[in-house]
């Protein structure tokens, strides 16, 4: 016997879909625009000549890209409250672990392009009077963002999917809304099809929009 | 708030028990996917069109659905369409196995572009049939050269295999949960956890760097 698709639940339960859809969005965006500024600073931070502020910056690196992030959500549900007795709405802590894994796994991607900043251009900075902060901005993050990019689309792009962890902390993300309408209608299998398609569908326009971006800076900038 | 992470110690039991399956669900499918992996950057890479189109659909649709979902979809779906039972540890294998693949495809596929076009002219002169060629020439070039991408590839999906405790596997996370739950102590279980898996990972990622440096200065 052949299973007897019926996609009716699914149309019922569109609106449920959507607005998880556009919660998912909302915290991989905010997620990503900390991650990427975030990123930098920590990459620039990793390269400090002080032993004193390498060690806690690529502990903090290494503690987020050598443990799951599932603990991590987990962890900061949990754990932030009770040590540090704060109380962050459900959104603003799922933005904050997202953005933090995605900064130590950004500032990996930066890394090398920070390093890869010939010698003379620091020179010139310093001959020009620039500030160490103007050094970093005007000539490092220009570099170290070109070369970066292709990582940090990929990057932004795991971390929407990632958000999907969020589901189980109960913030109503695309994932939780999916268990949510399965469990409701019973029908598992055109539900997940379908909110398995709304990711696909979201990850490859948003890479397909950055890889153009990607492309027409590469035609800009080469001159 | 006071913590004491010495009662943790009567727990040391189950928490390894829990490792043990992670590192077993983690080490099978790494293996099978790598298999799988390879394949389809053969088909990907080689195959006539509508077989790369199939290996690239493959491939996207594993990297660009959360594993999360693809877990819930091969427990929750897939027996419905196949009408048979399918037990959470298969679900789990079948499902990081075929993630694994997609992933490591792409590692394969980078090194598989290196291969010279004298080798594979050199291959053609002596005669090589298809298989002798894919065995003993692609397969070990390409496999010492994607070495330290693929254990980068292992470290990643012992992190995510954390997932299967969504299915209720009960692996590491899991177990972790669970102590954390009954005993009400959530700041040292969970911490401890996360100790853990990095305990684990960490010194895996290292070899990465080593292995890495060593492939460089010999090819």
């Amino acid at each position: 016997m052949a299973y007897s698709f019926d996609f009716s639940s699914i149309s019922s339960g569109f609106d449920t879909l959507w607005q998880g859809l556009a919660i998912t969005f909302l915290i991989a965006l905010c997620a990503n625009v900390i991650g990427v500024i975030a990123g930098f600073v920590i990459g620039l931070l990793s390269q400090a000549r002080s032993r004193l502020v390498r060690a806690p910056v690529s502990a903090f690196v290494e503690f987020f890209r050598c443990t799951p992030a599932l603990v991590q959500v987990v962890w900061f549900f949990y754990c932030v409250p009770i040590i540090f007795n704060v109380f962050l709405t459900p959104v603003t802590m799922g933005v904050l672990v997202i953005s933090l894994n995605l900064s130590a796994f950004n500032a990996e991607a930066y890394r090398a392009g920070i390093q890869s900043v010939p010698r003379e251009q620091y020179d010139a900075g310093i001959a020009l009077g620039l500030s160490p902060l103007q050094r970093a901005i005007y000539i490092v993050l220009p570099h170290a963002f070109r070369s970066a990019y292709p990582v940090l689309v990929t990057n932004g792009i795991s971390a929407l999917q990632q958000t999907s962890l969020l589901s189980v902390v109960a913030i109503q993300d695309l994932m939780y809304r999916g268990k949510e309408l399965a469990s409701d209608t019973y029908r598992p299998l055109e539900v997940f099809t379908t909110v398995g398609l709304l990711y696909l569908a979201v990850s490859l326009a948003v890479a397909q929009i950055l890889r153009g971006v990607e492309r027409r800076r590469a035609l800009h900038y080469s001159v | 708030m006071k913590f004491n992470f010495l009662f943790l110690l009567g727990y040391a039991h189950p928490l390894l028990a829990g490792l043990a399956l992670t590192v077993k669900l983690t080490i099978a499918s790494s293996v099978a996917g790598v298999v799988l992996g390879f394949i389809a950057s053969l088909l990907r890479t080689y195959g006539r069109t509508a077989v790369r189109a199939l290996a690239g659909a493959y491939v996207e649709v594993f990297r660009g659905t959360p594993l999360l979902v693809q877990l819930f979809w091969f427990f929750f779906c897939l027996p419905l369409l196949l009408h048979v039972d399918i037990s959470v540890e298969v679900a789990s294998f079948v499902a990081l196995s075929l993630y694994m693949g997609a992933i490591t495809c792409e590692t394969f596929r980078g090194s598989l572009s290196l291969i010279g076009r004298e080798e594979m002219d050199a291959c053609v002169a002596l005669g090589l049939g298809r298989m002798t060629r894919i065995f003993y020439i692609v397969l070990p070039l390409t496999f010492v050269r994607a070495m330290p991408p693929l254990l980068s590839n292992v470290v990643s999906l012992f992190k995510e295999s954390a997932l299967v405790s969504a299915l209720g596997m009960a692996d590491l996370m899991f177990v972790g949960q669970n102590i954390a739950n009954t005993s009400a102590r959530p700041v040292e279980v969970l911490t401890s956890t996360a100790l853990i898996y990095f305990v684990v990972a960490f010194p895996l990622t290292r070899c990465v760097g080593g292995i890495e440096r060593r492939v460089l200065r010999r090819f």
